[in-house]
């Protein structure tokens, strides 16, 4: 169902399958994940490590960017780790600095929940005002999910390579 | 419009027997615990039922344990306390129902990569809220809760967390009306489980093409062109097939505006 505001899943995919390529160019990591049995579940992904410059200590983060079937958006989530594979809590990754993640939307904007593919816990950027955001850009955007990164990284910094960008 | 009132009520009315009882390992007294009998409403969450239990074992744990996450499991599995009560009978016992249901109490080793954390009641309450707007997204455009107040929020919310039919269904009833000429929701909100746990969403609209009102059965055969004999479960009554999915929606809807139906 075609409007003016949301993407088909189609669109997702498209988008998705380019992205990957242009992160293939530059290295940066991201990996298209298909489900050929239920298109819904197919996502992007990318796993990186950071070194938290306090401590020195080591995470594991896991970015995922997935098709959300209600909001008819992209939705973006992820998880991190400690070195004893323990999963971080919201509170623990709001004091993480490094993440730079944007204090005052925090908790109206990032919440733990059932992640839809995965079906275990992801802390997940909540969709209600990407429509609209990305409703502004979408005339002018070259691929959807660029765009939508670009919405995404005031509230966490993704080191994404200007590469992205180009055609 | 959710019009039959009678069925509206049933639902809510609805109740489980459950016997709580404290994990073996974590007993730290010499005595043992009594069980813990409770009557909880199907629609009701976990975590908005089990203050009284949680109090009754607390005395039984080893005192350092005592301000950590309960949780609960039945049969090994953790029970996951965003999901309404009557849900996860049907989704867990459904083919073999026990009453009462027995469930295991734990204070420790909380499962974090199967459980979301819950702290308190408003994480309930968020979890809650979102689930009715993303609903109301599915079905109008999310028009209904933006144009709503905060009070009418708190309304629908408090309404749940009290078990008060008629304050809830005040606010409900404006989500389960049909906007425009459209004699229906622009889709269904629908969530559809396996019996290993797997769920899958599909836009799902109340009308055949050829704008007949859709039944179950028909939407059935669009998601399971290959199976055959499917049956779908909700409030543990096994619906009939003829059923339209508009009439289903409006009545038998959890209270997060969902259709969580268990497909075996």
């Amino acid at each position: 169902m075609m409007s003016a505001t949301t993407i088909t899943i189609e669109e997702f995919l498209e988008a998705a399958k380019e992205f990957v390529k242009k992160s293939e160019k530059v290295c940066d990591g991201w990996a298209l994940k298909l489900d050929k049995t239920d298109i819904f579940k197919t996502y992007i992904k990318k796993d990186t490590f950071i070194e938290c410059p306090d401590t020195t200590a080591l995470y594991k983060i896991e970015y995922v960017i997935f098709y959300n079937l209600s909001y008819g958006v992209p939705s973006f989530s992820f998880n991190v780790w400690n070195s004893s594979g323990m999963l971080i809590t919201l509170d623990d990754i709001r004091r993480m600095s490094f993440l730079q993640i944007n204090q005052k939307d925090f908790y109206s904007v990032i919440t733990q929940q059932e992640h839809p593919i995965f079906q275990r816990p992801y802390f997940i950027v909540h969709p209600c005002h990407t429509e609209t955001l990305l409703a502004a850009f979408r005339s002018s955007s070259k691929n959807i999910i660029v765009t939508f990164l670009g919405l995404i990284t005031p509230l966490i910094k993704l080191k994404l390579p200007l590469e992205f960008g180009y055609q | 419009m959710a019009n039959d009132r009678e069925v509206l009520r049933e639902i809510w009315d609805g109740k489980l027997p459950i016997c709580f009882q404290l994990a073996q390992e974590e007993i730290m007294e010499i005595q043992q615990p009594d069980a813990f009998y409770v009557m909880v409403p199907r629609l009701s969450y976990f975590p908005l039922v089990t203050d009284k239990m949680k109090r009754h074992f607390l005395r039984y744990i080893s005192q350092e344990n005592s301000d950590s996450e309960m949780w609960l499991d039945y049969n090994g599995q953790p029970l996951k306390w965003h999901y309404p009560i009557g849900f996860l009978y049907d989704l867990l016992c459904g083919n073999d129902p026990q009453l009462p249901w027995h469930l295991t109490v734990h204070f420790t080793k909380f499962p974090e990569d199967v459980l979301l954390h819950c702290n308190n009641k408003d994480v309930v309450e968020a979890h809650f809220m979102s689930t009715v707007k993303e609903a109301d997204v599915l079905k109008h455009r999310g028009q209904v809760m933006s144009t709503m107040q905060k009070k009418d929020h708190n309304q629908l919310w408090l309404g749940l967390q009290n078990d008060k039919f008629d304050q809830f269904w005040a606010i409900n009833r404006r989500l389960m009306e049909s906007h425009g000429d459209n004699e229906g929701f622009k889709h269904i909100p629908i969530k559809l489980y396996s019996d290993d746990g797997t769920c899958s969403q599909r836009l799902v609209s109340p009308k055949n093409n050829d704008g007949s009102r859709k039944t179950l059965q028909q939407m059935v055969a669009e998601l399971y062109p290959d199976k055959h004999d499917v049956q779908l479960r909700t409030h543990g009554v096994i619906i009939p097939s003829d059923t339209p999915l508009q009439w289903l929606s409006e009545h038998m809807s959890y209270p997060d505006n969902f259709l969580h139906l268990c497909v075996f």
